[in-house]
């Protein structure tokens, strides 16, 4: 199987199914992460969209001595803080529309629910339905910084030393994000089963 | 209550501890309640992200490839021979010298608020990689495997 790398060389040369399986690898990682983001399909789908354009665009944006999903998620990121800049600058249009202006961590987990599963399945089992919006609600009590890490923990599967230098942060400091953020949720969960 | 574990907890959670480092969490776990709720409450959360797994749509895949194709199409991109190839080169370490001797005086944590052209992308990771591997040697003790091997030993 080729690498990120070795694609992203094809693509440059000119193979766009190269690009094709590039995209393909790292869709739903991607656009989970945007999703979570933003918590609005479309507007998930505007930023992926523009993440791939720049490569498009600008293959040479990217360099193969990077590691490609470090480079995308950097992109990524960007991208919706782009955004969230462009919807906060919009004011009250914005506002009145989602009933709330996101800061830059994006919007609390519990708005993405809807936009991800508008229904439950099925399956889904009524134990498991109290766990997630258990979880959900003490997401939500998490600062931006510790779900933005969270977040590019769980899509992007970097290292935390690679999330450290993607986030321009001491290592140190993302993995005290994280670990505040456990004991939150720790503690979250435990009065959730009370 | 409040455990000197918790950073470590954290890597050993996911996959990035080793050695005595992943040892020492195993025993610690053992005697520490709290420690084992937060690997619970991890396991809950990491479970949770998973269930909410989307993809996009086939149509926004397929506007990304469509205008890939044009572009080939049109001879946008892509290297047609080695002098051009040499001249981009060229022209990106110009930039690079560029960017790199121009004054910025925006910290790293601002970057992306800084209302610069998120194009830099490649050039700004480059940087925060740089910054941060330079900070992480000066302050970063947590991850300084030998203090942890220490303080475990």
């Amino acid at each position: 199987m080729l690498t990120d790398q070795e694609l992203v060389t094809l693509f440059k040369q000119g193979d766009v199914e190269a690009l094709g399986l590039l995209m393909e690898r790292h869709k739903a990682a991607v656009y989970g992460y945007l999703l979570r983001l933003t918590a609005r399909p479309d507007a998930a789908e505007d930023i992926f969209q523009e993440v791939w354009l720049k490569l498009v665009r600008r293959p040479g944006a990217y360099s193969e001595r990077e590691k490609f999903r470090a480079w995308l998620f950097t992109v990524a990121r960007n991208a919706a803080m782009d955004h969230f800049r462009r919807e906060s600058s919009r004011g009250a249009m914005f506002a009145a529309e989602s009933g709330a202006a996101y800061g830059e961590g994006g919007p609390p987990p519990g708005a993405l629910e809807t936009a991800v599963s508008p229904e439950p399945g099925p399956q889904e089992t009524l134990e498991n339905k109290v766990l997630a919006e258990t979880i959900s609600a003490a997401m939500e009590r998490l600062s931006p910084d510790q779900r933005e890490v969270f977040y590019l923990r769980h899509y992007s599967e970097l290292s935390f030393r690679e999330i450290a230098g993607m986030l321009g942060v001491p290592i140190g400091t993302v993995l005290a994000r994280m670990s505040r953020a456990a004991a939150l949720l720790r503690k979250e969960l435990q009065k959730g089963v009370q | 209550m409040a455990c000197e574990y918790g950073e470590k907890l954290i890597l050993y959670f996911y996959g990035e501890a080793a050695g005595e480092l992943k040892a020492g969490v195993e025993s610690h776990l053992k005697t520490c309640a709290p420690c084992r709720g937060e690997l619970a409450a991890l396991a809950a959360a990491e479970d949770w992200l998973r269930a909410g797994a989307a993809a996009p749509s086939a149509a926004v895949m397929t506007a990304v490839l469509a205008q890939a194709a044009n572009l080939r199409a049109s001879g946008s991109f892509g290297f047609r021979n080695w002098t051009e190839a040499l001249f981009a080169g060229a022209l990106t370490a110009v930039m690079a010298v560029g960017f790199s001797l121009s004054a910025r005086n925006t910290s790293p944590g601002l970057a992306w608020n800084s209302g610069l052209d998120s194009g830099l992308d490649s050039v700004e990771y480059s940087i925060y990689q740089a910054q941060a591997e330079t900070s992480a040697a000066q302050t970063d003790w947590e991850y300084n495997s030998g203090l942890l091997e220490a303080e475990i030993g």
